[in-house]
């Protein structure tokens, strides 16, 4: 079962009659689930909302300035004056969450679009393309995923200096080999299907195939894939800045925050709880929003 | 069919050594771009102008980059992997010292995580939107979306210092029983597994539900087929290729990407041998790690590919 | 003319002083210091460290390893491990190739110098068994110590010792100390025992030069130095680079009843929470580099003790004469009133540091010039010296690298301040990859890091001289190059003195530098590891001596 049906497909009655005819009635289970599924939205949706609203509007809501030193205990507890305590150098944590929220959830939700956009547009359409030029393709990914991060960065940061855009490139370079490489497998397998090699005796062409044929089938697993980069960058934005490449202080990524408080650790500091929480929940929403999007698109159908 | 797969191995072959060659050149030029060369890295932070010039002058760093990137590749092709220049040992040594224990690492990690993630996998997508699977679900991601250093030192925290049970760095040298070995590898193992798994386990949940909505396993359900069956012989075989290409990227990390938990752990291993090589701006032996990298991970991919053709009868014509 | 003789080179001093902390006793000092003590020996009574914090738990104010250690007398044995903050595939056994702390340490296990340094940074006899100077300073002869064998068996030669030092000289080689050997002009072999240094200029502080890691003696004639042959009180069993390495005891040390362990290994662990993690859960038993949030953690644990000493390593602002806005002398002098020190020594450094004066002696050498005013945060002075130099409101960029220590910690604070007085400065925080050779002294405003040099001489001739390769700022100023030459070559100390507080004088208010806070070196080591009160304010580890005087109490 695939996504046809929700889009209107003027041409190509014969196979999607063929896959009306296989599509039967599914039993109770499945119906019982759905519920839970728009629950699982809900949350999703919920919760990476929040994180947008406070990227967008954070900053605007911070108590104090995120590089003002406010008090003089470092890693203060929970207190009236600082909801999630103070960090190692005696700032006020909820300040630089909701300053710092900003970069983790705008670089990192461009740059997994943007990763997922370009493997996965290379790996369907790799897969249409004379052999040659998809050897081609696969080759200059290949040789993109085995530089290093590291040396990717340093070399980019000393030849460009810092700055945001440059991080993202970073960032997408080290992330998009891996979406094209699932992507691609993906649509190896698809292409082989009958219904592809019919619109291919058809006539259709080559952008056709690949957005009406072959992409509805692989977007669960694209998206399921984007979601798991989504969750590497925003960790990986704390090596960066490490490295120069990111965000420069005062502000900090939420990455960065875990890293810059792991001595507060052992005494179980809020500032370094608090951050990664902010982690776990942003990446934890975005995942279940992508999973609901892509199971509801299944369900729709129904 | 023996032929088919002969053809596709041996023409992949040739296609890793021609993107070998493409990293090579890619890396040699990284490298010559970085600010800084081997003799200002080796002298540091109090070199003197004269010290430099003679350093690059012994090192051989006057010659042309072509000549210097020749030199090294007719050395790399006839076995040669040539000198460490920050400090003189055989290139081919460094990596014998340091590649078994990244292979044991990675070997553990592999034979721990990858049956818990299909497993994983699997059962949530039988369980498709019931509580098993958005536990597992909800675990998996909880496990990755925890930064790898935080994890790791939490436990070192808990187990090392708390409680005493393990060690708190992963000696290699001091392993004399099987105990000693678990105790060792028990923390670095939990820590890339926790990596890993989620990716894994996802993509094994999204692949097989992609196919078990496909009108022909949806037949077997009418035939009726029991569901582990269905998934077994049905949806999971024209699963496998999407499913061991997310295995084999996840696996090809566990080279060089382990660089965290081999600080943390202080484990000798390839990864840190690279991070050196490229702050010292060691050619020679940024260029083996990179093509050890580069290899294995080409040889994983392809493991995976004809894991997919053997799976996918259809594809073995293409 | 100076002469050493030979039984002074064991420092064990009785140590029960040392430990003084109450209140009581630091009255006791105080007084001391009233009658007329100097602040050095102040000091040392201290500790030298100023701070030695205790573990927790036992007689309130007189902990368990205070009562241990003042009676127990050094025990024999034993097998420790050390954990250094740093070690890759770059280290190297070549002692004119250390580059961090773990290869100084292995240079004074494997191999001994012609001197050594003291608690009081004073040049002792080692391997050379008394020196002296002719002539202030230019000509030095060197006897050697009898019956010294290197770890193969082969006895110590003068041949030995010219080749030692003589190699420095020697561009390919890559030697770190260059600078300070090249004025030796000539070195010979007066007979079998004694020989002769001949400098270009003189220099009453050659024995302190010579008891640098890096001028360790090794045998003549070496090019393979993966064998660590030395004559060391430990012999290498096994290096490997960036790894680890471990040392036996060197059965045939020429000290008698030294050293107490039994085996030493060093490794390198970067990471510094797992540095602290493996000294509290028992894997190694001493770590370096500690910066002030760990040190509480240490502090506080049941068998970790920390040690803290003031050695004058600074990380300091370095302003650019040659370029642009940092080549004003109103803007130079408003960064250097944009300092909070207290700020910095409390936010930054958790109190393990000294206030500092814009000039790089340290309080408590034997040159420091206590005369000096300190200059004072002064946001409103600051402010209106910006505008003196027409760069009020600007937009100034400031580089910070992991390289230097504390320095981003410190830009971001001096942002802060700097805001106060209108002036906005844009941290740009690079990699420490790379850091020296391309970020260090090339940008107008940015930050370095000096490690502790062994004389004010060498730290003044290196970093300050007009034509040195490190004049961090670029500053030139011929009356103070005048001083730094004369000051080395001048017998009479109360003059040398009075040099050196000139030269303090002139780099403070001329310089190009800022140096908010001297930083301390923090240690942590197991409760269990004897003889740690034994101080050489020069770094870590005992300033890297430690392997032959400390012990393992089990």
């Amino acid at each position: 079962m695939n996504s046809l049906k929700t889009m209107p497909h003027p041409k190509a009655n014969t196979p999607q009659r063929l896959r009306h005819g296989s599509h039967l009635p599914v039993g109770a289970p499945r119906r019982r689930n759905r519920r839970r599924l728009q629950l699982t939205r809900w949350i999703g949706l919920g919760v990476f909302g929040f994180w947008i609203l406070v990227a967008l509007f954070g900053p605007l809501l911070a108590p104090h300035p995120m590089g003002a030193f406010v008090s003089d205990q470092m890693f203060g507890g929970i207190s009236a004056a600082y909801p999630l305590g103070t960090d190692y150098m005696g700032r006020d944590m909820l300040s630089r969450i909701l300053t710092g929220a900003r970069y983790t959830v705008g670089l990192a939700l461009v740059a997994a679009c943007l990763s997922s956009l370009i493997g996965a547009g290379f790996g369907m359409l790799s897969v249409l393309l004379p052999k040659w030029l998809e050897e081609s393709v696969r080759r200059v990914f290949d040789t993109l995923i085995s530089i290093p991060s590291k040396m990717m960065a340093l070399v980019m940061v000393s030849a460009f200096g810092a700055s945001i855009p440059l991080l993202i490139t970073a960032t997408v370079l080290s992330y998009a080999p891996g979406a094209f490489r699932i992507a691609h497998s993906l649509a190896t397998n698809l292409a082989t299907m009958e219904y592809v090699q019919v619109a291919h005796t058809r006539g259709e062409g080559r952008l056709y195939i690949a957005a009406r044929e072959i992409f509805p089938n692989m977007i669960q697993s694209v998206l399921t894939d984007m979601g798991m980069r989504f969750v590497f960058i925003v960790l990986l934005l704390s090596g960066m800045s490490f490295l120069g490449l990111g965000v420069q202080p005062p502000a900090a990524d939420l990455g960065s925050l875990v890293r810059e408080n792991i001595g507060g650790l052992s005494q179980g500091a809020i500032a370094v709880i608090a951050p990664a929480l902010a982690i776990g929940t942003l990446t934890i929403g975005a995942n279940l929003l992508i999973d609901s999007l892509s199971t509801s698109r299944a369900t729709q159908k129904e | 069919m023996r032929n088919t797969l002969f053809g596709l191995v041996a023409g992949r072959l040739g296609a890793s050594l021609l993107t070998l060659f493409l990293v090579s050149l890619v890396i040699f030029a990284i490298t010559s771009l970085l600010p800084g060369d081997t003799a200002q890295q080796i002298l540091g932070q109090f070199a003197t102008p004269e010290q430099v010039a003679a350093l690059r002058a012994q090192l051989g760093l006057n010659q042309p980059a072509i000549v210097r990137y020749w030199h090294w590749l007719s050395g790399f092709v006839t076995g040669d992997l040539g000198q460490s220049a920050s400090n003189g040992m055989a290139v081919a040594q460094l990596i014998n010292d340091r590649l078994p224990n990244s292979l044991i690492l990675a070997g553990i990690t592999t034979l721990v995580s990858v049956p818990i993630a299909i497993t994983m996998g699997v059962v949530a997508a039988m369980r498709r939107g019931g509580l098993i699977d958005r536990l597992l679900n909800l675990v998996t991601l909880s496990m990755v979306a925890v930064p790898e250093f935080l994890v790791a030192t939490l436990a070192v925290l808990i187990f090392a210092v708390k409680l005493n049970w393990l060690p708190a760095l992963s000696y290699v040298s001091t392993v004399d029983s099987l105990g000693d070995a678990m105790k060792i590898y028990a923390m670095p193992v939990l820590t890339l597994c926790c990596v890993l798994i989620a990716q894994m386990a996802r993509m094994t949940r999204a692949a097989l539900i992609d196919q078990l909505d496909s009108p022909y396993v949806e037949m077997a359900q009418l035939k009726g087929v029991p569901p582990i069956r269905r998934v077994m012989r049905h949806a999971l075989p024209n699963a496998v290729g999407p499913i061991a290409n997310a295995v084999a990227l996840s696996l090809s990390y566990l080279l060089g990407g382990v660089i965290i938990v081999e600080t943390i752990f202080n484990y000798p291993g390839i990864a840190s041998l690279m991070v050196d090589a490229v702050s010292n701006r060691d050619l020679s032996l940024v260029q083996a790690c990179a093509m050890l990298f580069c290899g294995t991970y080409l040889v994983l991919v392809m493991l995976a590919d004809i894991c997919a053709i053997l799976s996918n009868p259809r594809l073995r014509n293409r | 003319m100076t002469r050493h003789d030979n039984n002074s080179h064991d420092n064990r001093r009785d140590n029960k002083s040392d430990q003084l902390t109450s209140p009581q006793e630091s009255l006791q000092i105080y007084r001391a210091m009233q009658r007329g003590l100097s602040r050095r020996d102040a000091m040392k009574l201290l500790g030298a460290a100023g701070v030695l914090a205790m573990g927790v738990g036992g007689v309130p104010g007189l902990s368990p390893a205070f009562a241990a250690e003042g009676e127990a007398s050094p025990q024999r044995g034993g097998r420790i491990r050390v954990a250094a903050h740093s070690s890759s595939t770059k280290d190297s056994l070549d002692p004119a190739q250390g580059s961090t702390a773990i290869d100084y340490c292995r240079a004074y296990m494997f191999y001994n110098g012609l001197t050594q340094f003291d608690p009081d940074l004073r040049p002792q006899p080692c391997l050379a068994e008394s020196f002296e100077t002719t002539d202030n300073g230019s000509h030095w002869i060197f006897v050697l110590r009898q019956g010294v064998t290197f770890h193969d068996g082969k006895a110590l030669t003068p041949q030995d010792v010219i080749y030692s030092i003589m190699r420095h000289k020697e561009p390919a080689v890559g030697s770190k100390v260059l600078s300070m050997v090249e004025q030796i002009e000539s070195i010979r072999a007066l007979d079998q025992r004694r020989v002769e240094f001949n400098l270009s200029s003189p220099n009453i502080e050659l024995p302190s030069i010579l008891a640098v890691s890096h001028l360790v003696i090794v045998a003549d004639g070496t090019q393979d130095f993966s064998k660590g042959n030395g004559t060391g009180a430990f012999r290498c069993q096994e290096f490997s680079p960036g790894v680890r390495s471990v040392g036996v005891r060197n059965e045939n040390y020429w000290r008698e009843g030294y050293p107490y362990l039994d085996a030493i290994e060093m490794v390198g662990i970067s990471d510094e929470s797992s540095r602290v993690n493996a000294l509290l859960s028992g894997d190694v038993q001493m770590i370096n580099n500690l910066s002030g949030n760990f040190a509480e953690r240490i502090k506080q644990s049941d068998n970790g003790l920390l040690k803290a000493t003031n050695s004058g390593n600074y990380t300091d602002l370095v302003m650019r004469f040659d370029q642009q806005p940092t080549s004003r002398p109103a803007f130079r002098e408003a960064m250097k009133c944009l300092f909070d020190r207290e700020q910095i020594k409390r936010v930054a450094l958790r109190g393990y540091g000294e206030i500092a004066n814009d000039q790089p002696i340290a309080p408590g050498t034997p040159y420091y010039f206590d005369g000096l005013p300190q200059r004072e945060y002064d946001p409103e002075r600051a402010a209106s010296l910006l505008k003196q130099a027409g760069v009020a409101g600007a937009t100034v960029p400031l580089v910070a690298s992991p390289a230097a220590n504390y320095s981003e910690d410190m830009a971001v604070l001096l942002q802060q301040s700097a805001a106060a007085a209108g002036l906005k400065l844009n941290i740009n925080r690079v990699p420490a990859d790379g850091y020296w050779s391309n970020h260090w002294m090339k940008h107008p405003l940015g930050f370095g890091n000096i490690n502790p040099r062994p004389t004010a001489n060498i730290l003044l001739s290196q970093f300050f001289l007009s034509s040195a390769a490190w004049n961090e700022s670029g500053w030139k100023n011929a009356h103070f190059d005048q001083l730094v030459v004369a000051a080395r070559g001048e017998p009479d100390e109360a003059k040398r003195k009075q040099m050196y507080a000139d030269m303090q004088t002139l780099i403070h208010d001329e310089g190009g530098i800022g140096i908010p806070v001297f930083l301390s070196d923090l240690e942590g080591y197991d409760s269990r590891i004897g003889g740690m009160d034994r101080t050489v304010p020069l770094g870590s580890f005992m300033g890297y001596l430690f392997a032959e005087y400390v012990w393992w109490k089990g």
